[in-house]
């Protein structure tokens, strides 16, 4: 995996060497990009404080928990363990939070049990959908996202029962 | 997202109202400390992907990999904006790279640009393949595997790269399919 971290640097290089051929003023044209910055997250911070805001309910209330025990025997219906029915509940809110729960089932069932695997295949193939949702269209006054959202939660939910299935083979 | 907004917030302050009035308030604020938190961490990661942005865009590179990309992504998002496309096909290539942060200004900007030509086809399309996953390598992961002891922490790659491309296709298809009558380009 050392690779990986290589990725990063050699873009950087590339880029800028690139850029003097092409007699860029680097530094002029990097500040400016740098000044996009702030005004971009504060266009993003309400929605980002409301979506944590809610997540931090959704959890905390016991709402989470309650959905994850009510629906527990439809996803063992569709071959998704109920231990990771909690995971695949919260990673549409929150991303810090269902990386914790990924480390607890790690460490509760062993990183290489059937239970984690799918847990690992199930977090890596899906997003945090409604923070997405809140910060990509942080900027714009279009707000009708009942629509895109509902499709990529389903696309995530087939995923994953897709995920679980796979793990029993591969 | 006000109706799932409303419902979420309504019941949960009910269920607080119930077994635990006194958690409802830090809960909120911890949510509003996360938000705030979060928001420095994103403008670091935002001051550097915005300036080698701002670099590539300069440089002429961003123009030529949207020109090679654009036959594919004149299709995919139905758009013919050269400037909203170099910052989409930018975004999903950092999404497949796996480049941490570095998507979502550009995603961002793109939809702003979508959305500004009423092309909200456009940024439903860009919205649902970022939210379906596309990177190449689960990176963070790996890495919490590693953590945990397991011996061979890459070995969920080929599953999680299938379903990820499951979900991407489906997803891209599910807008296709249903999201094409507000199509006003």
């Amino acid at each position: 995996m050392k690779y990986v971290a290589l990725v990063i640097p050699v873009l950087f290089l590339a880029l800028f060497v690139y850029a003097l051929v092409k007699r860029v003023k680097i530094y002029d044209c990097f500040t400016e990009g740098v000044k996009e910055s702030v005004p971009l997250v504060v266009a993003l911070f309400p929605y980002l404080a409301a979506v944590l805001m809610l997540s931090e309910l959704f959890e905390q209330s016991g709402l989470s928990a309650a959905l994850t025990s009510f629906l527990a025997p439809g996803f063992r219906f569709l071959g998704i363990p109920p231990e990771i029915a909690k995971l695949v509940m919260m990673k549409p809110f929150s991303g810090s939070g269902s990386t914790a729960l990924l480390s607890e089932i790690f460490s509760a069932y062993g990183a290489d049990s059937y239970i984690a695997r799918c847990a690992a295949v199930s977090y890596g193939s899906s997003e945090t959908v409604f923070y997405i949702s809140a910060v990509y269209f942080a900027k714009v006054k279009y707000k009708k996202l009942f629509k895109p959202v509902l499709i990529a939660l389903t696309a995530n939910f087939v995923t994953v029962v897709f995920g679980c299935f796979l793990c029993r083979f591969l | 997202m006000n109706g799932i907004f409303s419902v979420v917030f309504i019941i949960s302050c009910i269920l607080f109202l119930i077994w635990n009035p006194d958690g409802f308030l830090p809960a909120l604020l911890s949510g509003g400390e996360k938000a705030a938190a979060l928001s420095l961490s994103l403008l670091a990661v935002y001051c550097v992907w915005l300036g080698f942005f701002k670099v590539l865009e300069r440089s002429g590179l961003a123009g030529k990999l949207s020109n090679a990309v654009y036959p594919l992504a004149k299709r995919l998002f139905r758009s013919d904006d050269k400037d909203a496309i170099s910052l989409a096909s930018c975004n999903l290539s950092a999404n497949f790279l796996g480049l941490p942060g570095a998507p979502t200004p550009l995603g961002i900007k793109a939809v702003e640009k979508f959305c500004a030509a009423q092309n909200y086809y456009a940024a439903d399309m860009l919205f649902v393949l970022n939210a379906t996953s596309l990177q190449l390598l689960p990176t963070t992961v790996i890495a919490l595997r590693l953590s945990a002891g397991s011996s061979s922490p890459s070995d969920i790659f080929l599953p999680t790269l299938l379903a990820t491309l499951l979900s991407t296709l489906l997803g891209a298809l599910l807008v296709f399919l249903f999201c094409r009558r507000r199509r006003r380009a």
